[in-house]
């Protein structure tokens, strides 16, 4: 095979294993205007689902709590996994294992591990002291288990990636440690810290089998909605609600790489 | 100045180094114990206990949920849950192969694109997963359910038996599944790639006759770490599915995620779903283990980072 | 007026004249001293970094600290700037005590090797950065920035973002981000270093001159002999963790105190000294007539005090050698001699004379006043 041949079989492997990533999403998405219920035929298109969405409580009441539960959770692990974050990179020169096994012990678990521990604690906790019953209180403190290792590893490689002399010049150039902190160190890691809340955001929102398990009876989010929906019986309905999140991804994916096509070479 | 006074001085100093350590890393350090170490420590010791009545966990402490956990049931011995074991094993192992195969032209085709490009199609690639697991799940439900193109092209070819679909199948857990992890193993196998020396690889073509034992001289000891880094990324997740058996198998073809979960939602017996979750913690970090090891033997053990 | 980047060095009547306005303007602080008493740095039992150093630099000095890496001069400019500490030891600025001051609160800026501008900053907010932290008002801050960046001739780069600069611009906008603070002591951490040769020879002349119009007390690091000696009043020259020897760049050059500082400065023919007469060491070479006798029980020979063919028959101390090498270095020569089993290297400056082919007897001489004694290292 010449290299030519070579090349163009690869690009139609390409587009066919894109078609393959992308039609799930395109067949939920083109269901979701379907004037009829059913997942085999297509017949006309109408909002009809939509407009059953908007009128539904539940679905609404459901995305008023994942966007509740991803922006406090992502706010809190912002704040203590950054601060993991700069303390791994003050510290690099230590030995540190104890602590990296900590942060990545949360990627690696599996997730129904995750929630079923979260879960029998909480409700264990609940009995012996009536603190936390299952709610969105309880979600909100496993999603930041989950959410601290990511943006701790987001904000230390941003770290790396300064020229670790800029903390001397900043120090050399009158910055108090606050001074520090707010004009320099917050401000050179600003990027990383967007990102960082971000995929907070993302991560939490699209998190199922954790919520889904620390969940109280009247904290469903979007995907144990759907979740609940779908064991139930496909319904168009849920084809709506789906392409509604996979709209969302893709605005927020083009507006990320919209933000880092417009500031080149940060780490340069 | 004093000698005594300099080893105070010093002494402070790294005081100071500790206490930084620790209430930069500290909080948050004790928010992953508190919230996943400790539970992980009670659904543990709940493995040892006994199934009281309400489902609840209590005393004495026993190996009742192992035994159970085995197969030992009050009718005697049933070979259901070593079944589910083996099926973990096996839709990881081939879902795990599959995306190895389909990653590495793509990962490849990558690289030879223009720089520019590069982000966008990585983008492309991972853009749906980010979108809900479930949701995913579902647009294969509908995808192979009975009576849509794919599954009536099946039925046509013989396949499966009229009037059924492509799922809920093995087969379509294992689409889910090669679904799901694809984009995990393109990135690091992409990043492999690109470090790629392609000289070497140039050389290899030059030398060798046939484009595979380029590829098996060349492109493979090269490419290891990454497609470790992959097998972790890919492997260890996929063995403990819960959403992808649940919905895509319809009941029968479930995994040993769907085995532990069922213990704490419909059954209600958590020291035998504690024993399931202890084993998939087990599985998990031996597997991880041993990746490990073997990405140090090969030599990019800096680079197998899990 | 043709906007010309600043890298070219035109003398124009407009910038010496904003120069000198900006130079003869009463400086804001007087130039300070500094003073170092036993500074010992150690980083663990194994790795000393400075080994009980004490020395003084004068007010408006040009003072360099010369040695190869690792032998302690980037740790003495750490300590002197506060970014280290000291384990033991004093250290004066102005005649103040400032070892237990922290970095933030010391008079002094440093222009460091790296640059280390701020890359979320623009060129201008680099260069105010440090009076923004003193707490300098806006209006004053912008015109001493403005003022500082055409003094060195950046004004048309303010707004630029840092990674769209060359090297030479970046190493001008850190030496502007450290002056604009009119520190009274300027480190300076190998600031050309990453420069290429015709950039350096450049901002070496340009930094000297900087220094002279200001008046400031700079401390240079750098591990060139040759920029050590063009640049600095003072130079000392450092090895594990000790100074070796503290004077000005004739001295040094001339009469090194010791092998390390003579073989640092460049030169090779040491010869050990196996007795001693009023005025005559016996060396491999033979007996040498010297002026005076120092301490030390090495001699020194320098290459170019070498005399070679007929002017030498003039002088004292006079060998026949065999020429084993030669290299033509355009403004001079270089014979590798032999006499007896001592090899020798002698440079001869080029005007026009004959050249002596490898093979040939040669007459050399050396004059007793230019015999060293020197130390060995201990």
């Amino acid at each position: 095979m010449s290299r030519r041949s070579f090349k163009a079989s690869l690009t139609i492997y390409w587009w066919l294993l894109l078609f393959f990533l992308y039609l799930p999403l395109a067949v939920v998405v083109l269901f979701s205007f379907n004037s009829i219920n059913s997942a085999a035929t297509f017949e006309s298109f109408s909002l009809r689902w939509y407009r059953e969405l908007f009128s539904d409580s539940q679905v609404l009441s459901a995305l008023s709590n994942s966007l509740i539960l991803a922006i406090s959770s992502s706010v809190i692990a912002l704040l203590f996994g950054s601060l993991i974050g700069y303390g791994l990179y003050r510290h690099r020169h230590r030995k540190l294992g104890w602590l990296i096994i900590l942060i990545y012990l949360p990627i690696v678990m599996p997730d129904i591990v995750f929630g079923i521990a979260d879960m029998t604690f909480f409700v264990r906790l609940n009995s012996l002291t009536g603190w936390l019953s299952p709610g969105l209180d309880t979600m909100v403190l496993s999603h930041v288990t989950f959410e601290i290792p990511f943006v701790a590893l987001i904000v230390y490689s941003r770290f790396v990636g300064l020229d670790a002399t800029l903390f001397d010049a900043a120090k050399d150039l009158y910055a108090s440690p606050l001074k520090r902190t707010l004009h320099f160190i917050i401000p050179a890691i600003k990027p990383a810290l967007i990102s960082a809340f971000f995929l907070s955001f993302t991560l939490s929102i699209d998190d199922f089998v954790i919520s889904f398990f620390t969940a109280g009876p009247q904290s469903s989010t979007l995907p144990i909605y759907i979740w609940g929906a779908v064991k139930k019986g496909i319904t168009p309905e849920i084809n709506a609600v789906g392409a509604l999140m996979i709209g969302a991804v893709i605005v927020a994916a083009v507006i990320s790489l919209l933000v880092t096509h417009r500031r080149p070479r940060q780490d340069s | 100045m004093s000698q005594s006074s300099f080893t105070i001085s010093q002494r402070r100093l790294q005081l100071r180094e500790t206490l930084h350590l620790l209430w930069t890393t500290a909080p948050g350090a004790l928010w992953i114990i508190i919230f996943l170490v400790l539970p992980s420590l009670y659904l543990v010791s709940m493995a040892f206990m006994t199934n009281g009545t309400y489902g609840q966990p209590g005393m004495p402490l026993t190996l009742d949920s192992f035994r159970q956990l085995a197969g030992f049931g009050f009718l005697g011995w049933s070979p259901g849950n070593i079944y589910t074991l083996l099926r973990s094993l096996w839709q990881t192992l081939v879902a795990t192969g599959l995306v190895v195969i389909l990653s590495y032209p793509l990962a490849y085709y990558i690289t030879t694109c223009r720089v520019s490009l590069r982000p966008i199609m990585l983008l492309a690639v991972v853009l749906p997963s980010w979108t809900n697991q479930v949701i995913r799940a579902f647009g294969w439900m509908n995808l192979l359910a009975p009576e849509t193109p794919l599954s009536n092209f099946a039925q046509w070819m013989g396949w499966i038996p009229p009037h059924l679909g492509l799922f809920p199948s093995n087969f379509a857990v294992t689409i889910g599944l090669v679904y799901n992890f694809l984009p995990f193993m393109i990135l690091p196998l992409y990043s492999a790639f690109e470090k790629l020396d392609v000289h070497l690889v140039e050389a290899a073509r030059d030398l060798y006759a046939s484009p595979v034992k380029a590829f098996w001289t060349a492109v493979f000891p090269q490419t290891l770490p990454g497609l470790l880094a992959g097998v972790v990324l890919v492997a260890v997740p996929a063995f403990g599915m819960y959403v992808v058996p649940e919905l895509l198998g319809g009941g029968r073809s479930t995994m040993i995620g769907n085995l532990v979960a069922t213990q704490f939602t419909g059954a209600s017996n958590w020291p035998y779903g504690a024993a399931g979750a202890l084993l998939m913690l087990v599985a998990t970090l031996v597997g991880i283990f041993l990746l490990r090891r073997l990405g140090k033997r090969v030599g990019g053990g800096e680079e197998v980072v899990i | 007026m043709t906007q010309t980047l600043a890298t070219e060095r035109t003398a124009s009547p407009t910038t010496s004249k904003q120069e000198q306005e900006l130079a003869t303007g009463a400086p804001a602080r007087e130039a300070s001293s500094i003073t170092l008493e036993g500074v010992k740095k150690f980083f663990n039992r194994h790795d000393i970094a400075l080994d009980g150093v004490d020395l003084t630099i004068r007010p408006g000095e040009f003072f360099t600290l010369l040695g190869p890496s690792g032998c302690g001069k980037t740790t003495l400019l750490r300590i002197l700037a506060g970014l280290d500490t000291a384990n033991s030891g004093v250290v004066k600025i102005g005649g103040k005590d400032v070892t237990e001051i922290p970095s933030h609160k010391r008079s002094i800026n440093t222009v460091f090797q790296s640059y280390a501008l701020f890359p979320h900053l623009n060129v201008e907010d680099n260069i105010a950065f440090g009076l923004k932290m003193q707490g300098v008002a806006k209006a004053e801050r912008d015109r001493r920035v403005r003022d500082m960046a055409e003094f060195i001739q950046l004004s048309p780069l303010l707004g630029r973002r840092i990674e769209q600069l060359s090297g030479g611009q970046r190493q001008r906008i850190a030496l502007a981000r450290a002056l604009v603070c009119e520190p009274d002591v300027l480190l300076l951490d190998e600031p050309l270093s990453a420069l290429d040769a015709g950039l350096r020879g450049q901002l070496q002349v340009e930094l000297q001159r900087i220094q002279r119009r200001l008046g400031m007390t700079f401390v240079f690091v750098t591990h060139d002999q040759q920029e050590a000696m063009v640049m600095s009043d003072r130079i000392a020259v450092l090895n594990a963790g000790k100074i070796q020897q503290l004077s000005t760049p004739r001295e040094i050059f001339e009469r090194p105190t010791n092998t390390f500082v003579a073989r640092f400065m460049g030169h090779t023919n040491l010869f050990d000294i196996t007795s001693r007469q009023a005025n005559k060491l016996e060396t491999p070479l033979g007996i040498l007539e010297v002026e005076t006798q120092t301490q030390g029980n090495k001699v020194l020979i320098r290459p170019e005090t070498i005399e070679i063919g007929p002017d030498a028959a003039q002088y004292a101390n006079q060998f026949t050698a065999l020429v084993k090498e030669h290299f033509y270095r355009g403004s001079f020569i270089e014979y590798r001699l032999q006499i007896g089993e001592v090899s020798l290297v002698a440079l001869s400056s080029n005007q026009g004379q004959k050249l002596y082919n490898v093979g040939e007897q040669v007459l050399i001489s050396v004059c007793p006043e230019d015999i060293v004694t020197v130390a060995s290292e201990d």
